[in-house]
């Protein structure tokens, strides 16, 4: 931990910072500069900085070591590239995941990926297995939904991406799917982390609502300490007092966990705003924002969707989005 | 030449240190505080009277600095282990 004193800190002041950091066991370093002094505190101890931040004549205190070791990107500082055949998540390219939020029947499915395979989408999504809020809502297909999202992926030449939702489904699931998702109210189901660690399927790591950004890294951490290096964030939406949608998509985290870590970050604004209307602008606002990539809900007769139906765009309207997305990602320096 | 003075160097520094050391013990003992800002000021202050050149104060205040540093490190393992010796061996919590 680094403490940066004021340029005008006494050397009273600097003395209370001293007393206080050895107080809470580090060893000091001081190195006076020309116009700031520096206090190096060396130790292991898990501080709450605020503690020092308080203190008189305290500029800044940097913390050095993270509580997440692996995801961070002072441990490995190129971009994590994963690479599923031809498709690259995290490379150059923002990479389109399109589907339906739930798999309802074949023709349903087979329609979608028509569709979305057509708007420049590289990866199917849909749920089988679905983590309803109400017990009575459609809970998915099961197995028969993997099916023929398999079968929609193959015809089209997508890959497939579908949450799991427990530890029991992962080798069901891994049949039929080359992306296992772990489901924001699932994000910290540290069991079913640990099993996403031992098996070889990269994982898409939701963000919770309501979990912070180190506490997603530290989620990430789960996976890739139990082997598997392979994962990709989710920001979702989180909770807000704000209530005019149903989250608040926090782009912000898009800049920060890219600079905090190594992992690609995905973007989900269907789920991040739950309204149609708002998912144009705000996939925008990711791509724009830095994201690798989106995933987004799409269904050709929303109104009968079974799941979601309200924050589903039509095809005709993921298409014009991508046309603009295209655009945007060749002015931040990508492709789509 | 450098290589003599190095070798004078570790061992006027380790013979400092083992002052510290003494000094953390005796600290311990008074139940005075590791950490004496005064002290460190004079400490400084002294070795800049002290100073020829052609060295500048800042570099020399610098040098100083990580000295302190690593006694006062010292003077607290020390002051550490003259503890340990007085109490009882640490026991598991219920």
């Amino acid at each position: 931990m680094i403490v940066i004193m004021e340029e005008n800190a006494t050397e009273e002041q600097i003395a209370r910072v001293v007393e206080k950091l050895m107080q809470m066991g580090f060893d000091v370093h001081r190195s006076t500069g020309v116009t700031r002094t520096v206090l190096g505190a060396v130790g292991t101890k898990v501080v709450d900085l605020r503690e020092l931040e308080l203190l008189e004549g305290v500029a800044e205190v940097i913390r050095v070591t993270t509580p997440y070791k692996l995801v961070s990107r002072s441990f490995r500082p190129e971009d994590l590239e994963i690479r599923l055949g031809d498709v690259v998540i995290g490379g150059r390219e923002i990479i389109l995941m399109a589907g339906p939020c739930a798999v309802e029947s074949r023709e349903q499915v087979l329609e979608i990926a028509d569709a979305v395979r057509q708007a420049g989408a590289k990866i199917l999504r849909g749920g089988a297995f679905k983590p309803r809020t109400s017990p009575y809502s459609f809970q998915g297909l099961g197995e028969e939904g993997l099916r023929y999202l398999r079968e929609a992926a193959d015809r089209y030449g997508l890959l497939v991406v579908s949450e799991v939702m427990e530890i029991g489904h992962i080798p069901l699931m891994s049949e039929y799917v080359d992306i296992l998702q772990v489901g924001a109210r699932n994000m910290q189901h540290f069991n079913l982390l640990k099993e996403l660690g031992r098996q070889p399927k990269p994982v898409l790591l939701k963000r919770g609502p309501a979990a912070t950004i180190e506490e997603t890294l530290l989620a990430a951490e789960y996976i890739v300490s139990g082997g598997n290096p392979n994962v990709m964030l989710c920001e979702r939406g989180i909770r807000t007092f704000e209530t005019s949608l149903r989250y608040t998509l926090d782009i912000s985290a898009i800049p920060v966990f890219k600079k905090l870590t190594y992992l690609p970050v995905i973007a989900d604004p269907s789920h991040g705003t739950g309204r149609r209307d708002k998912v144009p602008p705000m996939a925008r606002a990711a791509v724009a924002a830095g994201a690798d990539g989106l995933i987004i809900e799409v269904h050709h007769r929303p109104e009968e969707a079974l799941c979601d139906g309200p924050q589903a765009l039509l095809p005709e309207q993921l298409l014009e989005l991508v046309g603009q997305l295209r655009q945007i990602a060749a002015a931040v320096g990508r492709t789509m | 030449m450098i290589d003599e003075i190095d070798a004078q160097l570790v061992e006027l520094l380790n013979q400092r240190s083992r002052c510290a050391i003494e000094i953390g013990k005796l600290k311990r003992a008074y139940q005075m505080p590791i950490y004496s800002p005064e002290r460190e000021r004079e400490v400084l202050e002294r070795v800049r009277r002290l100073n020829r050149g052609p060295l500048d104060d800042d570099a020399l205040r610098r040098v100083f600095e990580r000295i302190i540093d690593e006694s006062r490190r010292l003077e607290r393992l020390a002051a550490e282990s003259s503890d340990g010796l007085e109490k009882s061996p640490r026991r598991e919590r219920p």
